[in-house]
C-alpha cells in the first residue's frame, strides 16, 4: 500500500514540474494598473482590458519593417490556427514601446493593413512614462538607435528592442515568454489550450 | 578592340550572371516602412556586389540588416552585400533586407512596387516585387 502511495505521489510530482516546465513564470500584473490609449483613441486601463481572458500580447513599433512585423504576423497566425481549433475567446493585445510616433491613428492603420480584427486585437499606446512603467513589469527593453532629424525636423530612429511575445492567463498572470518574431506557434497554441484545461 | 569592348561593358554590362527571383514585400501603410525580401543568384565565377536599391515607392531605400544581442533585436543599415561567385544570397525576414522607408502610398496584399537595384559589375537590375503576408 504504502508502495503504491509513493508510485503515485511521485506520478503527481512528475506531472506538476512538467506542468512548471511549459508554463514557467507566474508573475501578477494585476497589481498595479496603468492608463493607457487604444487604437480608436479611447482611454482604457491595463490590466482591464484582458481581465478574465487568456491574453497573447507582443510588444511593437510601427516603423519597424521587419521584426515586430514578424511578430505581429506571427500574433495574427496563432489567432487563425486557435479559429481553426475553435477557441475564439482568446484576447490579443500589442503594446507599442514608440509612444513618441504610434499615436492611436497610426497604430489603427497599422493593424487595417494587416486585417487584424478589432473585436478580439487592442493596440495600446500612451504616455511615454506609462509605457515604460508598463514594459519595465515585462522585463522589455527598448532603445533609441541610428537617431537623426529629417529635412522637415522630424525626428529618425529605430529601436532596439526585447524580442517578445508573453502569454497571460485569465487571472491577469503572466505566464510564459516567447521570442516574438521566431515563436514556435503550435507551441503557444498548445500552452494556451493548457491554460484553458 | 579589347580597350573597346571593355570599355562597352562599363558603358553597357550584362546583367546576364545576375538573376534576381522571389521578391516580395511586406504590406504596410503610407508614411510607415516596409521590408523588401529576394535572393541574387550569381551564375558568375566572380562575385558582385549589391551597393544600391531605388524606387519611387517610398522616399527612403536602404540595405539593411536585422541583428541580435541577447533577447534585443535591432537594424543597422549596411553599405553593401556581396555575392560570391557561383553562390547565392537571400535577402529574408529576420536577417539582411531592403527597407524602404516613408511610403508615399499604403501597400495592400497583391499590390506590385518597381525597384531598380544596383550592382557594381552588373549594373541596374530592375524587378518587381508583391506585397504579400508570409504564411
Amino acid at each position: 500500500m504504502t508502495k503504491l502511495i509513493l508510485i503515485a505521489l511521485f506520478i503527481f510530482v512528475l506531472i506538476s514540474l512538467s506542468c512548471k516546465e511549459e508554463l514557467p513564470l507566474n508573475k501578477d500584473l494585476t497589481k498595479k494598473s496603468y492608463n493607457l490609449i487604444n487604437q480608436e483613441g479611447e482611454d482604457v486601463i491595463f490590466p482591464d482590458i484582458i481581465k478574465g481572458q487568456i491574453t497573447v500580447m507582443g510588444f511593437i513599433y510601427t516603423h519597424c519593417p521587419d521584426i515586430c512585423p514578424m511578430t505581429t504576423h506571427n500574433m495574427y497566425l496563432t489567432q487563425k490556427k486557435l479559429k481553426e481549433d475553435e477557441i475564439d475567446d482568446v484576447k490579443f493585445v500589442a503594446l507599442s514601446f514608440d509612444p513618441d510616433r504610434d499615436s492611436p491613428e497610426v497604430l489603427k492603420k497599422f493593424a487595417e493593413i494587416r486585417e487584424l480584427d478589432f473585436n478580439s486585437w487592442t493596440l495600446l499606446t500612451g504616455e511615454r512614462t506609462t509605457v515604460h512603467e508598463l514594459l519595465k513589469r515585462f522585463d522589455v527593453k527598448a532603445i533609441k538607435t541610428d537617431e537623426s532629424v529629417d529635412e522637415e525636423g522630424n525626428s529618425e530612429y529605430s529601436m532596439m528592442h526585447t524580442d517578445r511575445i508573453s502569454l497571460i492567463d485569465e487571472n491577469g498572470r503572466l505566464r510564459k515568454n516567447y521570442k516574438g518574431s521566431t515563436i514556435n506557434i503550435e507551441e503557444l497554441v498548445k500552452d494556451i489550450k493548457a491554460l484553458k484545461d | 578592340m579589347n580597350i573597346l569592348l571593355a570599355i562597352l561593358f562599363v558603358l553597357f554590362p550584362s546583367d546576364d550572371n545576375i538573376k534576381i527571383k522571389d521578391a516580395w514585400m511586406r504590406p504596410s501603410s503610407e508614411k510607415m516602412a516596409t521590408a523588401l525580401y529576394f535572393v541574387i543568384e550569381n551564375k558568375s565565377e566572380t562575385a558582385d556586389t549589391l551597393f544600391q536599391v531605388d524606387s519611387d515607392l517610398a522616399e527612403r531605400v536602404e540595405i539593411h540588416e536585422t541583428y541580435s544581442e541577447g533577447e534585443m533585436m535591432g537594424m543597422r543599415k549596411v553599405d553593401i552585400i556581396v555575392i560570391e561567385g557561383q553562390s547565392s544570397f537571400e535577402l529574408k525576414p529576420g536577417a539582411h533586407h531592403i527597407m524602404v522607408m516613408k511610403l508615399k502610398k499604403n501597400i495592400n496584399d497583391g499590390d506590385k512596387g518597381e525597384f531598380v537595384l544596383h550592382f557594381k559589375r552588373a549594373g541596374e537590375i530592375k524587378i518587381t516585387a508583391t506585397a504579400k503576408k508570409p504564411k
